[in-house]
């Protein structure tokens, strides 16, 4: 392994980090919240739009990412309703489709694993809130959501990670984000094992701090959950 | 109100030929119970009997199918909602309404993401915008009157059950409401836990406050409550002070289930 030349790739390669960051850190914010709402969908009681989610998370999760993004890139542009339509400006570009692949199928997984979360929530602690008073809206701001974030996050951090790794996908429909430039300079150089393994150790960086984030947002919202500390202190003095 | 210039105390809480299925199962068979003002009274029957149930329609955690029930003299207004059921016209009255009533849970219900404090400032600052500072005096005192004043920046699940009770009661009291509903407070308590909540209880009722108490807690109802209703398959089978009632009470049923 030639150090000099992975050096020069990890530069290269670095180049294309912020383009990376970009498509996961949107497509996982729009994401969540259409996850939120199919979550939401699901749960409402209302016959059609549980069905309407149950069919969205059933094609979106049963169908492969990368198809997906076959789909949205190449097969939208087909239709000349699309191509006239307002979204076109939007949708001719690399960069939105990808985006919208990764949020759609995002948004599948994600739901079930919100879904997941509201449904842990215990119906005491909701009844306790409807029987001080509170509205609907304040009981899912100020007691539901905060103890489904909660359960839902170790599944949802998966899921981030997941979605992370897809976005070299995205290499697929042109844009040049880490895998991409990766290959391009494969091509030019024919180095596969330097340039993979700059890529991967590159991606692998972002999870790792992904992971330790995730962690610390999870400890931040679980004080209730921690042993007190006095008396985890004394355990161990005793145990020792 | 005005009745106060009489030596009768006005109504609290009036509950008006109460009916409630669940299913095929009729829970509620037309129920009628007035509480007045600094009444206590202790609603007892075997499990099954719907004193539960009668306790939830107060507040709407169960919505009656036919019926009224009315809190300070207001009628909760409902409308009919098809196939016998009700539900209630204004969401809001309800939710008023609801913060005008105390209730206390078998199981406590705390919320367990906040601490003891949190849990009895969330509903006065939320529900009833009081400032946060006011609303954290009062509560301390009330922390400090149900004996948990040190457990206030502990988490539900820190304390054993008869702290978590007594911190529901307290966030039930910071409300500062009509009438206090208690949906058997001690039942879910280990034995030696069950004396702690019922001292609160009784404090509170020495205080005059007006409370609803479904129980098994015999002692309690016989010394403490004003009036004992005593339910059976959903109907009302026995009522009175508790004096007449557990010496003389002429339903065999009741005889037969406090001799239990």
């Amino acid at each position: 392994m030639d150090i000099a030349f992975a050096a020069e790739t990890l530069v290269s390669l670095l180049s294309a980090l912020p383009l990376t960051l970009e498509l996961a850190i949107t497509a996982i914010a729009f994401g969540a919240v259409l996850a939120l709402a199919l979550a939401l969908a699901r749960l409402s009681g209302i016959l059609a739009l549980d069905w309407f989610a149950r069919l969205y998370v059933f094609v979106f999760r049963g169908t492969p990412l990368l198809v997906q993004i076959f789909l949205i890139y190449y097969g939208l542009s087909q239709f000349g309703a699309v191509r006239h339509s307002i979204f076109w400006p939007v949708l001719r570009e690399p960069y939105w489709c990808a985006v919208l692949a990764l949020m759609l199928n995002t948004a599948a997984y994600a739901s079930e694993i919100i879904r997941g979360g509201l449904l842990s929530v215990p119906h005491g602690q909701v009844e306790a809130a409807r029987a001080c008073g509170m509205p609907r809206f304040m009981i899912f701001r100020r007691i539901v959501m905060p103890l489904a974030i909660r359960q839902a996050l170790p599944g949802y951090g998966n899921e981030m990670i997941s979605m992370v790794k897809a976005t070299s996908l995205a290499s697929i429909i042109t844009l040049m984000e880490i895998t991409g430039v990766a290959a391009k300079i494969i091509s030019e150089t024919y180095r596969v094992i330097e340039v993979f393994v700059v890529a991967g150790a590159i991606y692998l960086a972002i999870n790792f701090l992904l992971t330790r984030l995730i962690a610390f947002v999870e400890y931040q919202l679980s004080p209730h959950q921690r042993q007190l500390l006095p008396m985890t202190g004394r355990l161990k003095g005793e145990s020792h | 109100m005005n009745m106060s210039a009489q030596a009768a105390p006005s109504v609290a809480i009036s509950v008006r030929d109460l009916h409630k299925s669940f299913g095929p199962v009729e829970v509620l068979k037309g129920i009628s119970i007035d509480a007045h003002e600094g009444e206590v009274i202790s609603i007892l029957g075997s499990s099954g009997s719907g004193k539960s149930t009668l306790l939830r329609c107060i507040n709407m955690l169960e919505v009656p199918d036919s019926g009224s029930i009315a809190v300070a003299g207001e009628t909760i207004r409902l409308k009919a909602a098809g196939c016998g059921k009700s539900r209630p016209a204004d969401q809001r009255q309800v939710d008023r309404i609801r913060s005008e009533l105390g209730m206390v849970f078998q199981s406590f219900n705390l919320w367990s993401h906040k601490t003891v404090l949190e849990n009895v400032i969330e509903a006065p600052v939320h529900v009833l915008k009081r400032p946060r500072r006011e609303a954290i005096e009062e509560a301390e005192a009330l922390l400090a009157k149900v004996g948990i004043a040190d457990k206030r920046n502990h988490y539900p699940a820190h304390l054993s059950g008869g702290q978590q009770q007594r911190a529901a009661i307290a966030r039930a009291l910071a409300m500062r409401p009509k009438a206090m509903l208690f949906d058997e407070p001690t039942s879910a308590l280990d034995p030696e836990l069950v004396g702690e909540v019922l001292r609160v209880m009784r404090g509170l009722a020495e205080e005059g406050r007006t409370m609803l108490v479904v129980t098994h807690e015999m002692g309690f109802a016989r010394d403490v409550s004003s009036r004992v209703v005593f339910l059976h398959r959903g109907a009302i089978e026995e009522e009175g002070a508790p004096d007449d009632v557990f010496t003389s009470s002429k339903s065999e049923r009741f005889r037969q289930f406090i001799s239990n």
